[in-house]
């Protein structure tokens, strides 16, 4: 039985189990008082129904494939045609499992024809072995949680307790996740750096894992070309042009717009951040770039590229735009009246109170922000891949082309994967860089921004 | 008077014996005119950063529009078929049945199609029109099979080097064009098939149906997962959890995870869920899964908020009735931070449909020519798909890149519009 059917029938024997434990419940309680509402004990016995075999099914979906294929490759015929290289191997039995479910017609290796009825046969044994298993554990559940239906249990007590170990279960996927995202960096991080000099991948300056090398030789895997492309493009290009723009935008906004003007601006900027980025990308690539590589031809630069560090980091300075403008919004906001009110009454016109008072007491929350939008937009993956080169440039010439972490992140794991190769591993280890980085940027930006709310509470 | 001065520390009588500042004199008048000149450049400056802000988004959007439109057209060639001269082995009875298209096939419609072709616009004919053209013919046929007797003009896709040439130009077939266009055998018409195809070589025939089903199988998974688990984990941290270093470090990673780059959540797609589970590549599933753990923070931030919303008197008043604690949240809590929970929930699943990069990650990039089957199978989506078009070197993508992308902002306007309605009706204020 398919691993969906089974779900489906298990659920309905919940929705039985929940009408009979009313049933017996209003059949034992007659006209007596509950301790708990029929409500609670249907739940009760359809819990112990339904969620146990479902767990079980849950566990045995992900550990049956490893099973069926080590029971395969136990199968006389597996033992004489299987070759000995894993590669080749694995390649193999991933054929025979796609023939033996029909996902595909005809296998590239006509062994896998072979192969394919033991596959069906041992899978179509697991599968039965997962349904009976499954509706034993139903029925046991049923069998425990129906008897103990009485007017005096305390099914509700019973039931919250279950809500509360969802509620917790569920809360602790976030820490599985960032533990998940940590444990996976590190462990492929440090694969890569058995195989390669952490010192030379830090600072190394000269980049390129696509070329075959020697043994004996530099393998190119210096990434400060890298780190300086995406500082040159996210923190310094970007927020050239999205710190005066956004800045300027929240004081007019705040200090100068009416009302009305305000009301329709704010959420307009805020389209630009909810713009996804594969268009900015487009636009970048297709729009910016062109413009930009003829600009720098009529200005007399020789060497501009078409993929300048200059059209991605325009275009990523505009994404950012929302961003500063928000934080520097609500830190501007956040600034007591009585200092603008003060300033003011001393004669000072508008954009003096701004410029010497409000910004300066709002300054480190407008830092906080701007840090905020670095992190931003140096994990900002597809405008530098569709903008930005791949050629690992050490330059501060806008107009020539850079390349980033994440373009080559992506560069690195798409095409051909082995993922034993250094090649594939360094990108975990930009990966681990990356996180490190933004998440640094990002605890620094929300102290700096929470200990200078604090000052003005 | 002066005694009093006298008396009065050094600085106060400094104050007091200043003379008061006039300010009729030419000088000060300069000043106060350069202060107000300073004061309007700085305003003018703060209009022109919205302004400008402002103007970007209109050119991007502009941009895409004036381009993209013309992905949402097809050149058709008018095309004489004379059906009863060309014999072709096929009853109109046929026609009405099932499998009236294999029978086309096999009757060798396609050939006939490019004779005609070649009969009406001479030797180059069959590379004026589009090799989809016989399905176009053949759908004609099933719905007018009484045309097999005779003869008709039906106007069928034009090929790609025409369809360019048609609407931008600059081509090396302008000249065929033009004359095509004298002779009035070009007409322009919406093409359906591009909101029902899939992804193809040949930019007249690719469509954006297969990305789209894509993007919604992906959706739907990650919807799945993340607004119960977010939803669940922001009831949690706001109405049970106890303060300790548990949920504190629970706080932590949520706000950690909002701030975590997408292409990070892509690594982890393909270290965990492809590496070690081995499930499949390119798949739906994979994709919801990892935009899932990407969209939860954001619904469990902003669950936290319209949770904190609800006034603790709501809380108090259904305890003093005897509701339990979990009662209290299921049946007052959450119904009345529903609308806040939503607004969010959208918000972070529209934010999950504009993303490429992770999907990137677990090899949501491949060339895929039809609608994903389900869950498991090689699926591409929308971003992607505008990704991999805008990547393809003939000129003809252009368009259809744009196009795409007006699909996907389309999408992201009606789900942001929806949250902004949501808002607007919902909310309460205590």
């Amino acid at each position: 039985m398919s691993t969906l059917a089974l779900l489906i029938l298990l659920i309905g024997l919940g929705i039985v189990a929940w009408v009979s434990a009313r049933l017996r419940l209003s059949r034992l309680a007659g006209e007596e008082r509950t301790h708990s509402l029929p409500l609670y004990h249907g739940w009760y016995v359809a819990l112990w129904t339904a969620v146990p075999p479902i767990l079980f099914l849950i566990l045995w979906v992900n550990i049956t494939p490893a099973l069926v294929s080590y029971a395969v490759i136990d199968t006389p015929v597996a033992a004489r045609i299987l070759p000995s290289e894993p590669l080749e191997r694995s390649a193999l039995l991933a054929e025979a499992r796609a023939l033996a479910k029909g996902q595909i017609e005809a296998p590239f290796n006509a062994d896998a024809r072979l192969l394919a009825p033991a596959y069906a046969e041992t899978q179509s044994r697991y599968d039965l072995g997962a349904t009976a298993l499954a509706l034993i554990l139903a029925f046991a559940g049923f069998a425990y949680a129906f008897t103990r239906v009485r007017p005096d249990f305390r099914a509700r007590t019973r039931v919250e307790r279950i809500v509360m170990a969802a509620l917790l279960g569920a809360s602790l996927v976030a820490i599985l996740t960032t533990v998940g995202i940590v444990a996976s960096l590190l462990f492929e991080s440090f694969r890569f750096f058995s195989m390669v000099n952490p010192l030379d991948f830090l600072f190394g300056t000269r980049w390129s894992p696509q070329a075959t090398v020697l043994p004996g030789e530099d393998p190119g895997f210096g990434a400060v070309p890298l780190f300086w492309g995406t500082i040159f493009i996210g923190a310094i290009i970007a927020m050239l042009v999205a710190i005066p723009l956004g800045l300027m935008s929240a004081v007019y906004l705040t200090q100068y717009a009416r009302p009305a003007v305000r009301r329709w601006m704010k959420p307009i900027l805020e389209i630009l951040a909810g713009v996804p980025t594969v268009v900015y990308g487009y636009f970048a690539a297709l729009t910016v770039a062109p413009v930009i590589r003829d600009a720098a031809a009529a200005i007399g630069i020789a060497n501009a590229s078409s993929e300048s560090a200059l059209a991605a980091g325009l275009v990523m300075g505009i994404m950012i735009i929302p961003f500063v403008s928000s934080m520097a919004d609500d830190s501007i906001a956040a600034v007591p009246g009585s200092m603008r009110d003060g300033s003011l009454a001393m004669g000072a016109t508008s954009s003096e109170t701004i410029r010497r008072v409000l910004i300066p007491a709002a300054l480190p929350g407008v830092v906080g922000g701007v840090l905020l939008a670095v992190s931003r937009a140096i994990g900002e993956t597809m405008i530098v891949v569709m903008a930005a080169g791949l050629a690992a440039n050490l330059t501060a010439n806008p107009f020539a082309s850079v390349t980033t972490v994440t373009t080559q992140i992506v560069q690195l794991l798409t095409g051909d994967q082995e993922f034993d190769s250094a090649k594939t591993l360094a990108a975990f280890a930009l990966g681990l860089v990356l996180f490190v980085v933004t998440l640094l940027l990002n605890i620094v930006a929300l102290r700096v921004v929470k200990r200078y709310r604090e000052a003005y509470e | 008077m002066t005694g009093m001065v006298a008396q009065m520390p050094d600085r106060d009588r400094k104050v007091a014996e200043r003379v008061p500042t006039d300010w009729k004199t030419g000088a000060m008048q300069t000043r106060i005119r350069r202060r107000y000149a300073a004061e309007r450049r700085f305003r003018f400056m703060g209009l022109a950063a919205v302004v400008l802000s402002a103007a970007f988004l209109a050119f991007l959007l502009v941009t895409m529009l004036a381009q993209g439109l013309r992905g949402f057209t097809e050149t058709r060639l008018a095309l004489p078929i004379d059906f009863a001269a060309a014999g072709l082995e096929v009853t109109p009875a046929q026609l009405e049945q099932r499998g009236a298209d294999a029978a086309l096939a096999s009757a060798g419609l396609e050939r006939v199609v490019d004779n005609a072709a070649v009969a009406a616009f001479g030797p180059d004919g069959m590379d004026l029109i589009s090799d989809t053209a016989w399905i176009r013919v053949g759908e004609r046929l099933k719905a007018d099979p009484g045309l097999l007797g005779g003869q008709a003009v039906i106007a069928v896709p034009a090929s790609a080097g025409v369809d360019l040439a048609a609407k931008s130009g600059d081509t090396p077939l302008d000249a065929r064009v033009a004359e095509l266009r004298a002779q009035n055998r070009l007409t322009t018409g919406f093409a359906w098939g591009f909101l029902t195809g899939a992804d193809s070589t040949d930019p007249t025939r690719v469509g954006i149906w297969g990305a789209l089903k894509g993007s919604i199988l992906t959706m739907v998974v990650t919807l799945l997962l993340a607004f119960p688990i977010g939803v669940l984990s922001a009831v949690y941290l706001e109405e049970y959890a106890p303060r300790n270093r548990w949920t504190d470090l629970i706080e932590v990673s949520i706000n950690n995870l909002a701030a975590v780059p997408s292409i990070i959540f892509g690594l982890l797609g393909l270290a965990v869920f492809l590496a070690t589970f081995q499930m499949p590549r390119s798949a739906a599933l994979v994709g919801g899964l990892t935009l899932a753990l990407m969209t939860m923070p954001v619904i469990v931030i902003a669950g936290r908020n319209a949770v904190k919303a609800v006034p603790p008197s709501i809380r108090d008043a259904a305890l003093g009735i005897g509701a339990s604690r979990v009662q209290v949240v299921f049946h007052h809590v959450i119904p009345l931070a529903l609308p806040g929970i939503l607004t969010g929930t959208i918000i972070g699943m529209a934010r999950a449909l504009g993303e490429t990069a992770p999907l990137l990650m677990i090899g949501m990039r491949a060339f895929i020519a039809g609608p994903p089957g389900g869950f498991t199978s090689p699926a591409t989506a929308l971003p992607v798909q505008v990704f991999l078009w805008s990547d393809e070197v003939s000129r003809g993508f252009v368009e259809k890149t744009s196009a795409a992308i007006i699909v996907l902002l389309v999408f992201l306007l009606a789900m942001n519009g929806l949250a902004i309605y949501l808002r607007n009706k919902f909310e309460q204020r205590w």
